[in-house]
């Protein structure tokens, strides 16, 4: 069984941003503007440690803490609270919406079918969006001052960003098998989920103009490693589960990019979900290894002629197409059909598509879409390769506006395919997934929301005049247990009409 | 400065109508062919400057 979901950091900025332009207070205020009701500020950061390694260990230190260290340093000579400065605002979805690092996040509730995951990932750029319409009305010019918002992962400058995915798998799964069996596949999936960037760069520099399939891949130059910020590594080797640590992992996934194609979502997540359900049930011997997949996976995002060549580990050459092929096939003997409905024909085609006639596939993928797209306009204007111009129309690409944004132009002509679970703009609610943990998290915000008191992807307090309870929910993963637990809630009046969940014990408020 | 791509220019897209190839999946949306000449017009109005004035922190 696995269960998903994304953190998605969205860049910001204003359409005219001034000299003294805080992209932290933008970040705040941001959140802080969320149209949608939830818990504010009572996120459980007590239990969260990101330096715990999946290998074994507890590392002494990140390489981002001392930046982390400046920057904190800098934010409090702001009149906020570390709390208020994080805003963290606990969903009636069951999602988290916060400022993370200067971008606001939002994250996904856990899913259990991959449209859920579709939908839910949809629901946060339709948040994010409402928000900054929120706050661009608060300003006193509406055209300067307009809140602009991207769902990409840098800013040409060597600054990126994450859409991060977690899954959830089984501890018998031995974390070797995860990182051996994932580096060939992550290295190689850039091919149907890259989001497309015009530009090359390097960790903290821009390099030059030039088209690659992946906004990420230059910023990755370690193998396998705990850090997420610089020195990032292929395989992160986070270990926080936020489940019971002895019975489950999460697996961590940082290096994808952020897609505004829903289709690109469904490929990105459906097949690597697949291919970690894989891990366990193959011998390993049989899963492809690459020789240099840090190295292949920028090799791949950059090649002019889309034969993503590459080498395995004894020496002999192989194509990007050829290693999903055989995990596509090593996925099909394992697990005909995905539980989660994902359909692997979907991979095949894709990958059919992008071996013999590419150009099809670009009413599915977030980077050929957007460089034909942007080299119609360069044809029609008669631009160079190098003009600066294609960097700006990129940006435009994932830029969250609908009447402006090039992806929704394309989307609003009927360009591209809509997976199982992507929203229609005539589609409101805000629910969240109704077999998984977050359905229950969902609704205590919802029913209990001024009685939370700590909320946490594996806990929630509440607390009222009746009763201090925690909803441990570390183990709470069966849909039959979590809808036996929704209807108690659904139920209830008061805290103390939760104390029949299994999983709700009392606690001391401090 | 690297070698700007040279694969840059793809056939035109091919949206519209369900080949005989569509499985159980997604369909492709079965409308006219996109208007390209509005999207061209929409590009026309980005600030070609826009990517150089835009900065962000590094993030995760």
């Amino acid at each position: 069984m696995i269960l998903y979901g994304i953190e998605t950091e969205y860049g910001i900025s204003r359409e005219t941003p001034g000299p003294d332009y805080d992209v932290v207070a933008e970040s705040i205020a941001l959140v802080r503007a969320a149209t949608q009701s939830g818990v504010r500020m009572r996120w459980d950061y007590s239990c969260e440690d990101p330096h715990v390694d999946a290998r074994g260990f507890r590392v002494e230190a990140l390489r981002q803490d001392t930046d982390e260290a400046n920057y904190f340093a800098q934010d409090a000579a702001r009149p906020l609270s570390f709390s208020e400065i994080k805003s963290d605002l606990a969903l009636k979805n069951g999602a988290r919406f916060y400022n993370d690092h200067a971008h606001p996040e939002y994250c996904t509730p856990e899913c259990r079918q991959i449209a859920d995951l579709v939908k839910q990932d949809q629901l946060g750029d339709r948040l994010v969006m409402e928000c900054a319409e929120a706050l661009t009305s608060k300003t006193t010019d509406r055209e300067e001052g307009r809140v602009r918002l991207y769902k990409n992962n840098t800013d040409f400058q060597g600054h990126s960003y994450g859409c991060h995915e977690n899954y959830l798998l089984p501890r018998d799964l031995a974390w070797e098998n995860v990182s051996e069996g994932m580096r060939a596949f992550l290295a190689t999936r850039q091919i149907f989920c890259g989001a497309g960037k015009f530009g090359w760069e390097d960790e903290d520099r821009y390099i030059g103009p030039g088209f690659q399939i992946s906004q990420r891949s230059d910023f990755f130059s370690v193998m396998e490693s705990v850090d997420t910020m610089q020195q990032r590594p292929l395989i992160n080797t986070r270990d926080e589960p936020h489940a019971d640590p002895n019975a489950w992992r999460r697996f961590h996934v940082i290096v994808g990019d952020a897609n505004m194609s829903p289709y690109a979502t469904y490929l990105k997540v459906g097949t690597t979900a697949a291919v970690l359900a894989m891990l366990n049930k193959v011998d390993p011997t049989r899963i492809p290894q690459l020789d240099d997949p840090v190295g292949t996976m920028r090799e791949i995002s950059r090649d002019p002629r889309w034969s993503w060549d590459c080498h395995l580990t004894d020496g002999s050459p192989t194509t990007a197409i050829e290693v999903q092929r055989q995990y596509l096939a090593l996925v099909r003997e394992a697990l005909p059909e995905p539980e989660d409905g994902f359909q692997l024909d979907d991979w095949k085609k894709v990958l059919d598509d992008l071996e013999t006639r590419p150009e099809t596939t670009v009413d599915r993928l977030d980077w050929t879409a957007k460089l034909d797209i942007v080299s119609k306009f360069r044809d029609a204007e008669n631009l160079s390769d190098v003009d600066p111009w294609l960097m700006s129309l990129d940006l435009s690409y994932h830029l969250l506006d609908e009447s402006e944004g090039l992806y929704y132009g394309l989307r609003d002509q009927g360009q591209f395919r809509q997976p199982p679970g992507a929203i229609t703009t005539q589609e409101n609610g805000f629910p969240p997934p109704t077999d998984t943990r977050a359905h229950v998290r969902g609704l205590c915000v919802q029913r209990f929301g001024q009685h939370v008191e700590a909320a946490q992807w594996d806990h929630v307090r509440l607390r009222d005049e009746t009763a201090s309870l925690e909803l441990d929910l570390r183990r709470l993963f069966a849909p039959e247990a979590v809808a036996a637990a929704v209807a108690i809630i659904e139920r209830a009046q008061h805290v103390a009409d939760l104390s029949p969940l299994p999983f709700a014990k009392p606690y001391k408020s401090v | 400065m690297p070698e700007p791509a040279r694969r840059t220019r793809p056939p035109a897209p091919v949206p519209g109508g369900g080949g005989d190839d569509e499985g159980d999946g997604p369909s492709t949306p079965k409308v006219e062919k996109p208007n390209t000449d509005d999207l061209l017009k929409r590009m026309r109005k980005v600030d070609p400057d826009q990517a150089r004035r835009y900065r962000q922190r590094t993030g995760e």
